[in-house]
């Protein structure tokens, strides 16, 4: 197991909202705010905003990531975008 | 499958346990809407030996080790069906 794998749920919470560089296996590099880390595999779960105003989405799998490296933390309007990426319609009404 | 048992280092203590598997829950429940999120679209896979490939995401088993996926693009042709072991994958995008 590597020492990101290795890490808590607690720890892994620390990431979450923020802007991160990842360095993975084989020298791929990642960039992108944390939405979250899969307590089970340690998957890294990244957003990046597009120009086009989608998202797109990366995960690296937790057995590749290498190195996290935080650059950023989000102000309330990317956590409030970050929070609502996933939430199905009728949650999202709800919350408001 | 995976481990039955989740790694924690705080089982001492009865509030700090609690305090881990509530982010524990958060963190899981996140990780598993985008994977709803996921289902029928194009997503691209970084594989290990500088592979790329894409396919249609179906599904992913609980403990995330792998991933149904259906036209998978490859450079031997079209799989229509086939699983990815996630142990051979190093990230995958898609957008949102």
């Amino acid at each position: 197991m590597t020492a990101w794998q290795k890490k808590t749920p607690l720890e892994w919470l620390t990431y979450v909202n923020k802007e991160v560089g990842v360095l993975a296996a084989e020298k791929h590099k990642y960039q992108g705010w944390v939405l979250t880390v899969d307590p089970v595999s340690a998957n890294i779960l990244l957003a990046h905003p597009l120009e086009n105003g989608k998202m797109s989405i990366s995960a690296v799998l937790g057995h590749a990531v290498q190195d996290v490296e935080i650059l950023t933390e989000a102000d309330d309007e990317m956590k409030e975008k970050l929070a609502h990426l996933f939430m199905p319609e009728e949650m999202r009404r709800c919350s408001q | 499958l995976g481990p039955s048992s989740l790694f924690s280092k705080v089982t001492a203590n009865a509030a700090e346990l609690e305090r881990e598997q509530q982010g524990r829950v958060a963190l899981r429940e996140r990780y598993l809407r985008s994977l709803l999120a996921m289902v029928g679209r194009p997503v691209s896979f970084t594989m290990y030996e500088k592979v790329s490939v894409t396919a249609l995401f179906g599904a992913s088993d609980i403990d995330v080790l792998n991933f149904q996926v259906s036209e998978l693009q490859t450079p031997l042709g079209v799989q229509k069906e086939a699983v990815l072991r996630c142990s051979d994958i190093v990230a995958y995008s898609f957008e949102l």
